[in-house]
């Protein structure tokens, strides 16, 4: 057993022999003057440089928002035995692979057809072919999901092409699933290629498989990068009584269990189910903006009901059981509205520490729209909402939503901006709590609004992805992070003071 | 040939029976058994060429090499990933490439900043929003010391001339404005984004920056990007030495740091592999030395300490002397401390740039073996480097595969593996101890002798977790 | 639906037989719809009768993104009702051009343009295919058929040869066959017979041989079609009957390309090319 401290960087750099390292350092470096820096750290904290800021057209800075194949991955990664296949450069699959590994702390298997040069000239068919090809023998998928990078769309691949010459070359079966999606990343952000991908896969797989209706539903959980929320839906569709498929089920992918053996596919929505969903008696999409596309294919193509609820906060978790109440017939059991009740009893007993706090959000669309709702539910004010993702019909619907209520007065929303505007907002306009992601804590250290950490991806804290926030459940555990981080931000406000109070 | 070699190539041969005939051929040339003597020409594996199509590779791209490595470091200048928003978005200071500065002030190194392509850009070309967003950059961070334009793939694929934007722009802004073309397809990896970074400082920085004195003992540190405060580790040993490290490539690192290297005595490289092509130039074009040197591990560093002392006077030889006896008894603790733990170990390894090879040293030192080794994007001058520091018949890897890796480790049975981000987790649920490698699990630095420390206690507390016993395997 | 999408080396006269022909076809009570595929904009503009209209591309520079875009931006009815639309796109030199073919025309798909009475769409498509996004009109699920508009001037010819090329690669893998070639006369030597033996030589029909009228012009230089400039003249029947012709062929072929050795040799048998010993 160790006896002796050792010092790593959280502590070296901090002694006196390193911060005079870094002074003597200053020769060679060329710093500006101390005054200076302070001159215009000042001025960026103003309303001049606010204007400035957001006179911005060309260029982003600590943007919110991913690209499409990341999307389209995370969306393949969820059915049965499937494996994300990326047509175009393979720097994007191992940045992707990253990304997903960094928020989940779990691996994430995906294919790069690895094009170069000549592909950018010849085309990708060869690297398809051999990708597929390879791809198969190795990692004896049950379905290759194909997305692009933007390599292959600016050059114009076809995969649908490109997947028949592969089957009739023999790289692969002919009765292998092999769906594709075009995902180039100068469109959109990660939420449309999860949409691009989910209905290729939907539309790939459903072929020939209508019939009469099967009594199942469908839950299109959309971007949802909580693990706990999968879990969540489960444990509440078995008390609802009601047989649903997933689609897609990345319950496993990001959150199996250790066994002392690596799965390339843990889980996943079995491909018979998901065939299968084109008869189900309609489809719920737990997010609007990555699942646009694929409800309007499955009203026109599959001609059945689909709708979006998103069950983050008391009333959009009522709406949410209302209308799958309606839809299957089922009432909607005592024990869900015993959890509705605990929820809103601790939405009560916190409310003091909350009521008129001031937020600011960054994340996608859908998280937010949850999130202005519970804040406001639980008389919070949401002030600045920045969507770097969010377009003119997010827009609406956030400014619709605030409208709905007296604690919405004090919202704006940015659609398009980024977490640099944000800063600017927070020093203009400061508020009392900030809402977003891991790299929302810069803005921490810059303005020193305190973070909870709600959204993707969430990289500096372990598990906050496990606990769900959908359902009661889920209110229950936002408000319990909201309302701790206020408590948390009053003590270490008054640790010296009188108010330093052990009973709130 | 040797058994331990033979058995070797057995084992390789059974792992390559699973790939398509194609795959199978060229694979076959990437992987090998050590000779450390090099005789064997069986024995030599082949290197930086096109990863195969679909087996998956966990190589990255030019841009990676180049903006994640190279440039991203340099802290007060502003790096734009021009192009769509991904990439940007997942090199996010996810490389820790520590510095001191007021960050969107002087410095910008945590700062993700981007031209976002849309389909317009990539129909009507980037060079006109390019253009614009040099000047907003301008506008709002008026203490940068320099631009550098990342490109992505688009950029190379619709032709846009982001030299022509630069040029004209670096005379309006008088401050370096660097085109750097490393779209993500040229290239076989990282390893050409590292080159291009390198000529780009050539041609638009290195030779421009003020040094206001010199001494006979100015070294520029090259090639440590001061991940978790590497370079800062290696910069107090260097100075205690009596050297004065005038520059430091490019952790922490500054526009004019950059500008000032040529006016070094010696380079001392710690990162070959992405940084031999700068000081090589400046070998050719200025007469400067360069000297490959390792910090990891006392026994490498006791070493290089001498031998770059060697390069200098008498008197840095006896400063030399005078620190190793200093730190020595620190060293012996430490090693006495946890080399009982680990005694014995077989470590495999996996990584990019210096690893597989620099840090050998460092798990001997703590009585461990490294029976396997790769890189992700090694050249042939690597593998040659490799080969002397493993045992014979000890298993080299080039471009390694999720699948070989994942074989190699069945049947090597490594009590540790040290790996990147993406093999972490596989390697979790395998229930087999893991240190990523390329970011220290975000501890660090591992450089130097306050490095040392916090190696040994990491490789410790990965191999002798209690959570691994907790793991009830399915039988 | 019929797609079809017509295909010829620049300055061939693509876009304006393309327009008569869909003129004619409007005339004649079928629902039509063309779709420029070409930067130059310039598909669509005797169909409506005016210099260029705003192509999608143009307006989503000008919004921002294609996803702020109305439909109704970009999509007008022009002569007898004919759908227009042009994707646009840069200037020479710069970007990329077959992206904008790519994005306009899933912009156009996904949002609905195609509507559920239009009998023909065309596509009428820049030059050679250069690059995968002026391939996009041939993949599946879009244009079946292509016509290649071309002449009896050789490197028209040249670029007939060679577009078959493209198409046979996309034939092999989607469904996409050739329709025919349409000649549109230079008045050069044996023209029709040239283009005819071409035609046989790729596996082919030249379904229609239109003459060369300074009626064309004249309408043109009053963005009109001859149809609706000048119905009673015979070149509006020329158009007419290729129209018909389209309209009513049968013959859908995956093409045979030739080799340049075979083109050339075609030719020197038509007297075009002077063969080697002749000019020795």
């Amino acid at each position: 057993m160790s006896t002796m401290k050792i010092n790593d960087h959280c502590e070296l750099f901090q002694g006196a022999e390193y911060q005079e390292q870094f002074e003597k350092k200053k020769e060679f470096e060329r710093p500006w003057p101390e005054e200076k820096v302070k001159e215009v750290s000042d001025w960026t904290k103003t309303e001049e440089y606010k204007e400035l800021n957001f006179a911005r057209q060309n260029i982003k800075i600590n943007p919110a928002k991913a690209c499409q194949p990341l999307g389209a991955v995370f969306c393949a990664s969820g059915f049965e035995g499937s494996m994300p296949f990326v047509q175009g450069a393979q720097g994007c699959v191992a940045y992707f692979r990253s990304h997903l590994s960094r928020h989940f702390k779990e691996p994430f298997a995906a294919i790069s057809t690895s094009m170069t040069e000549d592909a950018a000239v010849f085309g990708g068919l060869n690297n398809m072919l051999e990708g597929l090809e390879n791809a198969y023998a190795l990692y004896h998928p049950k379905m290759l999901a194909v997305s692009t990078t933007c390599m292959a769309e600016v050059i114009g691949d076809d995969l649908n092409a490109y997947i028949k010459t592969a089957r009739e070359k023999g790289a692969i079966p002919n009765d292998l699933p092999v769906p594709f999606a075009h995902t180039p990343s100068f469109v959109g952000s990660h939420i449309v290629g999860y949409d691009n991908m989910l209905k290729g896969i939907l539309k790939d797989l459903s072929a020939g498989q209508k019939k009469e209706p099967n009594g199942r539903v469908n839950i299109i959980p959309g971007f949802d990068t909580y693990t706990g929320n999968y879990h969540e839906l489960k444990r509440l569709m078995a008390i609802m009584g009601i047989a649903f498929t997933l689609l897609s089920d990345v319950s496993d992918t990001f959150d199996s269990p250790n066994t002392g053996e690596y799965k390339l596919y843990p889980g996943g929505t079995p491909l018979s189910e998901a065939k299968d969903a084109v008869n189900a008696l309609g489809t719920i999409a737990l997010q609007k903006y990555s699942t646009v596309k694929t409800l309007e294919y499955i009203r026109k193509e599959w001609d059945r009901k689909a709708f979006t609820a998103t069950p983050i906060g008391i009333r959009n978790t009522d709406i949410f059981f209302e209308e799958l109440s309606k839809l299957t017939g089922k009432p909607i059991p005592a024990a869900i509205e015993t959890e509705r009740g605990r929820a809103v009893d601790a939405m009560v007993d916190s409310h003091p520490y909350v009521h008129g706090k001031r937020f600011a959000m960054v994340g996608d669309p859908d998280m937010l729209l949850g999130m202005i709702s519970l804040i406001m539910e639980m008389g919070g004010r949401p002030v600045h909402i920045v969507c770097t993702n969010g377009d003119k019909h997010f827009e609406a619907d956030a400014a619709e939503l605030l409208a709905s209520s007296p604690f919405g007065a004090d919202g704006k929303v940015y659609a398009g901006k980024d977490m640099w505007h944000l800063r600017s907002l927070l020093f203009t306009e400061p508020v009392d709590l900030l809402v977003g992601n891991s790299y929302a804590k810069f803005l921490v250290a810059d303005t020193g609004t305190p973070l909870i950490r709600v959204g993707f991806p969430l990289f500096d804290r372990h598990h906050l992805h496990r606990q769900p926030i959908i359902g009661y459940q889920g209110a229950l555990n936002l408000v319990t992070m909201i309302v701790n981080k206020v408590l948390d931000e009053m003590d270490r406000k008054t640790m010296h003071s009188a108010s330093f109070d052990v009973i709130r | 040939m040797s058994t331990s070699i033979k058995d070797t190539q057995k084992m390789i041969e059974e792992v390559l029976e699973a790939y398509p005939e194609k795959s199978k051929k060229d694979r076959a040339k990437h992987l090998a058994a050590n000779d450390p003597t090099g005789q064997c020409s069986a024995c030599q594996v082949k290197s930086n060429i096109k990863s195969r199509p679909g087996v998956m590779t966990v190589r990255g791209c030019a841009y990676a090499g180049a903006k994640g490595v190279v440039w991203g470091p340099v802290k007060d200048q502003i790096t734009i990933s021009h192009g769509p928003i991904g990439c940007g978005q997942y090199s996010w200071w996810s490389r820790r490439n520590y510095y001191n500065g007021q960050t969107g002030i002087d410095t910008f190194g945590t700062m993700h900043i981007t031209t976002d392509f849309q389909e317009k850009n990539i129909v009507y070309g980037g060079d006109k929003g390019l253009d614009a967003a040099l000047h907003e950059l301008k506008g709002l961070f008026p203490l940068a010391k320099g631009i550098g334009i990342l490109s992505e793939c688009p950029v190379g694929l619709i032709g846009d001339d982001i030299e022509a934007v630069s040029k004209k722009v670096a005379k309006e802004f008088e401050y370096p404005i660097v085109p750097v073309r490393c779209e993500g397809f040229r290239g076989v990896s990282q390893s050409l984004g590292h080159h291009i970074a390198n000529d780009t400082i050539k041609d638009y920085v290195l030779g421009k920056g003020t040094l206001d004195t010199s001494t006979p003992y100015d070294v520029a540190l090259i090639g440590d990007y001061n991940i978790g405060g590497d370079a800062w580790a290696s910069r107090r040993i260097l100075e205690e030495m009596g050297l004065r490290v005038i520059s430091q490539y490019t952790g922490d690192s500054t526009v004019n740091e950059i500008g000032i290297a040529n006016k070094a005595k010696l380079n001392l490289i710690h990162c070959y592999r992405s940084m031999n092509y700068i000081c090589r130039h400046m070998e050719e074009e200025y007469g400067i030395p360069w000297m490959e040197f390792n910090f990891f591990g006392p026994t490498k560093t006791y070493d290089s300490i001498r031998k770059i002392a060697a390069r200098f006077d008498e008197k840095i030889q006896n400063n030399a002397e005078a620190l190793i006896a200093k730190y020595k008894p620190l060293m012996d603790r430490i090693v006495e401390q946890y080399r009982p733990n680990l005694e014995g170990k077989k470590v495999m390894l996996y990584v990019g740039g210096l690893r597989p090879r620099h840090t050998i040293g460092a798990y001997e030192d703590l009585g461990m073996e490294v029976v396997a080794s790769g890189y992700e994007f090694g050249h042939n001058d690597d593998y040659k480097r490799t080969y002397p520091e493993m045992k014979e018949g000890a298993v080299i890897m080039d471009d390694a595969t999720l699948y070989e890796l994942e074989e190699f480790t069945r049947r090597l049975k490594p009590d540790m593996v040290g790996s990147g981000i993406k093999e972490k987790y596989s390697y979790h649920k395998l229930g087999v101890p893991f240190r990523q490698m390329h970011s220290w699990d975000y501890s660090g630095p591992y450089h130097g002798f306050d490095g040392f420390p916090v190696f040994a206690r990491d490789m410790d507390m990965t191999v002798n977790s209690p959570t691994w016993d907790l793991i009830r395997r399915k039988k | 639906m019929r797609q079809i999408a017509i295909y010829g080396k620049g300055g061939i006269g693509k876009s304006t037989t393309t327009q008569n022909l869909v003129a004619a076809l409007a005339e004649a009570g079928r629902k039509c719809m063309i779709i420029g595929c070409d930067p130059k904009a310039d598909s669509t503009r005797l169909i409506l009768n005016r210099k260029a209209q705003n192509t999608v591309m143009d307006m989503a520079r000008e919004k921002g993104t294609v996803e702020d875009l109305e439909l109704d931006d970009v999509l007008l009815r022009g002569f007898k009702g004919i759908k227009c639309a042009e994707s646009g796109g840069p200037e020479p030199g710069v970007g990329c051009a077959g992206r904008g073919v790519i994005t306009a025309i899933n912009f156009l798909e996904e949002n609905g343009a195609y509507g559920d009475d239009t009998e023909f769409v065309f596509y009428d498509v820049l030059g050679d295919v250069v690059c995968g996004g002026f391939a996009m009109p041939i993949r599946e699920g879009k244009a079946k058929e292509i016509y290649i508009v071309t002449s009896g001037e050789m490197m028209a010819m040249y670029a007939a040869n060679n577009i078959s090329r493209g198409v046979l690669k996309y034939a092999q893998s989607g469904g996409v066959r050739l329709g025919g070639l349409i000649c549109n006369s230079r008045k050069t030597d044996k023209e029709f017979e040239l283009i005819s033996e071409l035609a046989s030589k790729l596996g082919t029909q030249m379904i229609h041989f239109v003459p060369r009228d300074n009626e064309v012009q004249r309408a043109e230089l009053r963005r009109k079609t001859v149809i609706d400039y000048a119905p009673t003249h015979p070149q509006a029947d020329e158009y007419r009957e290729l129209a018909r012709k389209i309209a009513d062929n049968k013959n859908f072929v995956i093409p045979t390309p030739i080799t340049m050795d075979e083109l050339e040799r075609l030719l020197m048998d038509y007297g075009i090319m002077e063969s080697e010993e002749a000019v020795a």
